[in-house]
């Protein structure tokens, strides 16, 4: 899957040289490609699974105990599952440590948070009953402004189109019960 | 009755208007997804999944399989158009393709992918036919033990073959576990890892976890790149139709190719990846005459686009084996499928061909309608898949992000899935970001319960005594299996690279 990072940029480019594709060893830099610098980012991946598996333990721990032909209740899966996140949490640790996560290109955090933006603000419009469509069209607006496209206008226009179209063919072609707003009621009566 | 009996069953499920109709979608759609770039089978999959609900799981089914089928035939389109492959199954197909296309015979390469698509796909579709029966046979006979036996191996191959690091895919593994854990313990009713949350004291949907991995994150991880969206495509230049000349060369590579990719389809090493890679290595070592310069002189030769392009075809099919007769995921968008199936509360595996053979032959046998609907349509309607590529890219992944969102408000009817699509979302993002595999995190959440439970029943039985999963040989082999399918291929590098610098001594 991690090859497929190059394929999702759009622009590969492949070397016509066909290098057999190289099986990794462990205990050398394990995808072969580290940057060799400690990785602050990899290290605050460790933590967080250190803290995923305290609150798996945890929660665990505090279920009653019962007692049962197994010997074990609920609580053994939980248990196995966060002995083997604290292990792999190590291992990050030290791969972080040693710099064997890759170089990452540079993020656009802008990018990133339109996108944030766009599903938290579908979140709350729908929470305030705005309804599906209005919704839609806010999300398709902003996260193609995430992608670079500055035509707002044009962007509310086609979110408007492309969410009203699928409404209509969710609603009344398949089925699906989507979140009513005026907009959605208003459609429900023309149509009725 | 013998497997002829049941295809021809099944292809009257598989004639029905209906399915027809959701093997026509699939393949178009597959196709479509496979053209562009940056969306495989596996995230298509994804935002089907909480829509398919209202289609029924026989034609959900079989429209998976197609969209399966369609994009390793449409992943080759923009290989050779734009040398940009749309999914890791054709990033062999580019080589040549690519240098074909740019010294204007782009439409025989095209050619030679969709005829080659057709041929792998048929030969692997019978494979699976006639295979899948008598793995069915064996697995009658497994019990707990082997079944959880099964599940390690799925979990330990998943995480080693998808990506390169093992301990990340295995970490991407356990964080997939811990989502499994989220909900109502089925054996006791115990709540875990709900935190009072009403929705999360049901089980999460398979499908947000789904769609917020592979959809949410993948957009989040596209826009969190400073890129210029806009490749220039080759045209389509020249006849799409091979002549003789042409069919002759191809041929061979097609065989070879179907029988590589049949071989490792199966196999728990992720999929397309290696067959195809192989058939390319083997066309380009076998070429003579008229190849031989084509692959020497950097003109694209056509073996290098047929060969590999019947291997991935032949390799969707093989993978097919192991997620229908054991319930096994060896690819991203097997996964997928799997939790298609279990969104109908179907479990693939052994008993999926006795209690429902008329789903299963019924897509058996619509794997072949929509192998042939593939090469019917796609050949002439090149043109109209090339024009896809040429969809601005802001409005197609904002139309993506639309989609995925509406999927899961509408299947599960709460705004409060969408914060968890947002969790996931995130999480998908940091994973694709720092490089682990997010395969494993899917099957890991689907196959997780299911190992619990395996493992909970057999120390039920055998009063807590854990010597039970060792003590069976059909476990003990799968645990094998499994052992030299994560170290096996690292043993062998270390034993070359050993063989390699003692001969670099003397």
């Amino acid at each position: 899957m991690s090859r497929e990072d190059n394929k999702a940029a759009g622009e590969t480019r492949l070397s016509p040289a066909e290098t057999e594709p190289e099986i990794r060893l462990y205990g050398e830099d394990e995808t072969g490609n580290g940057t060799g610098l400690r990785d602050l980012a990899g290290l605050v991946i460790a933590a967080s699974l250190f803290g995923l598996a305290l609150l798996i333990y945890s929660d665990a721990a505090s279920y009653p105990v019962r007692r049962s032909y197994a010997q074990f209740g609920p609580e053994i899966f939980p248990f196995i599952i966060a002995a083997g996140i604290v292990v792999l949490a190590c291992i990050t640790a030290v791969t972080a440590w040693r710099g064997g996560f890759e170089a990452r290109d540079k993020l656009n955090l802008a990018g990133l948070g339109w996108i944030v933006a766009a599903i938290c603000a579908e979140i709350l419009m729908l929470y305030s009953g705005t309804g599906f469509i209005l919704a839609s069209t806010v999300l398709f607006a902003l996260a193609a402004r995430a992608f670079g496209q500055t035509t707002h206008l044009l962007n509310f226009a086609i979110g408007a189109t492309m969410s009203t179209l699928l409404f209509l063919l969710f609603r009344y072609a398949l089925g699906l019960a989507l979140p009513n707003g005026p907009l959605e009621r208003a459609i429900d009566q023309l149509l009725r | 009755m013998d497997v002829f009996t049941f295809l021809i069953d099944g292809l009257g499920t598989a004639m029905q208007p209906m399915n027809l109709m959701f093997a026509l979608v699939g393949v178009m759609l597959g196709t479509a997804v496979g053209v562009m770039p940056g969306i495989g089978p596996a995230l298509t999959v994804a935002l089907l999944l909480p829509v398919s609900l209202s289609f029924g799981a026989t034609g959900s089914m079989i429209m998976f399989a197609g969209i399966y089928y369609g994009g390793m035939y449409g992943g080759a389109i923009s290989s050779i158009l734009l040398n940009t492959p749309g999914e890791t199954a054709s990033i062999m197909t580019a080589l040549e393709g690519n240098r074909m296309a740019r010294r204007g015979v782009g439409g025989k390469a095209l050619g030679a992918a969709a005829f080659g698509s057709f041929f792998g796909g048929m030969v692997g579709t019978l494979g699976l036919a006639l295979v899948a029966p008598f793995m069915v046979m064996v697995a009658l006979s497994f019990g707990t033990a082997e079944y959880f036996a099964l599940m390690v191996l799925s979990f330990m191959t998943v995480s080693a073959a998808f990506g390169g690091s093992m301990s990340r895919g295995l970490t991407a593994l356990f964080i997939g576990l811990t989502i499994g854990l989220v909900g109502t313990d089925k054996l006791t009713g115990q709540v875990r890892l709900a935190f009072g949350v009403p929705e999360m004291s049901d089980n999460i949907s398979i499908a947000i976890v789904a769609v917020g991995l592979f959809a949410i994150g993948e957009t989040m991880y596209l826009a969190s790149q400073h890129i210029n969206h806009k490749t220039k495509a080759q045209a389509v230049s020249g006849s799409v139709w091979l002549n003789w000349e042409d069919i002759k060369r191809c041929i061979k590579p097609y065989m070879r190719g179907a029988g590589l990719g049949f071989l490792f389809g199966p196999l728990p090493t992720g999929g397309a990846e290696i067959p195809t890679f192989l058939s390319y290595t083997t066309e380009k070592k076998l070429a003579k005459g008229q190849a031989r310069k084509d692959f020497d002189e950097g003109r694209g030769a056509i073996e290098g686009v047929a060969g590999p392009e019947a291997a991935n075809n032949a390799s969707a099919a093989g993978t097919l084996i192991p997620l229908l007769t054991l319930g096994l995921p060896t690819s991203a968008t097997a996964a997928m499928m799997l939790a298609g199936f279990q969104q109908y509360g179907l479990q693939p595996g052994p008993l999926l061909f006795t209690n429902s053979a008329d789903l299963v032959w019924g897509l058996v046998a619509s794997l072949f309608i929509a192998n042939l609907m593939l090469v019917v349509l796609n050949v002439p309607l090149i043109g109209i898949w090339v024009r896809l590529l040429t969809i601005p890219r802001p409005w197609l992944y904002a139309g993506i992000l639309t989609f995925a969102t509406l999927g899961i408000v509408g299947a599960q009817g709460s705004a409060f899935a969408l914060i968890l699509l947002l969790g996931f979302g995130l999480i998908g993002f940091v994973m694709r970001r720092f490089g682990y595999p997010l395969a494993p995190a899917l099957v890991g959440a689907i196959l997780g319960p299911l190992a619990e439970e395996q493992l909970r029943r057999g120390l039920m039985i055998n009063r807590g005594d854990w010597s039970f999963l060792v003590t069976s040989n059909i476990a003990l082999t799968i645990y094998a299996i499994a052992f030299l399918s994560v170290f096996g291929p690292r043993l062998w590098a270390l034993g070359r690279r050993q063989l390699v610098a003692r001969r670099q001594e003397s």
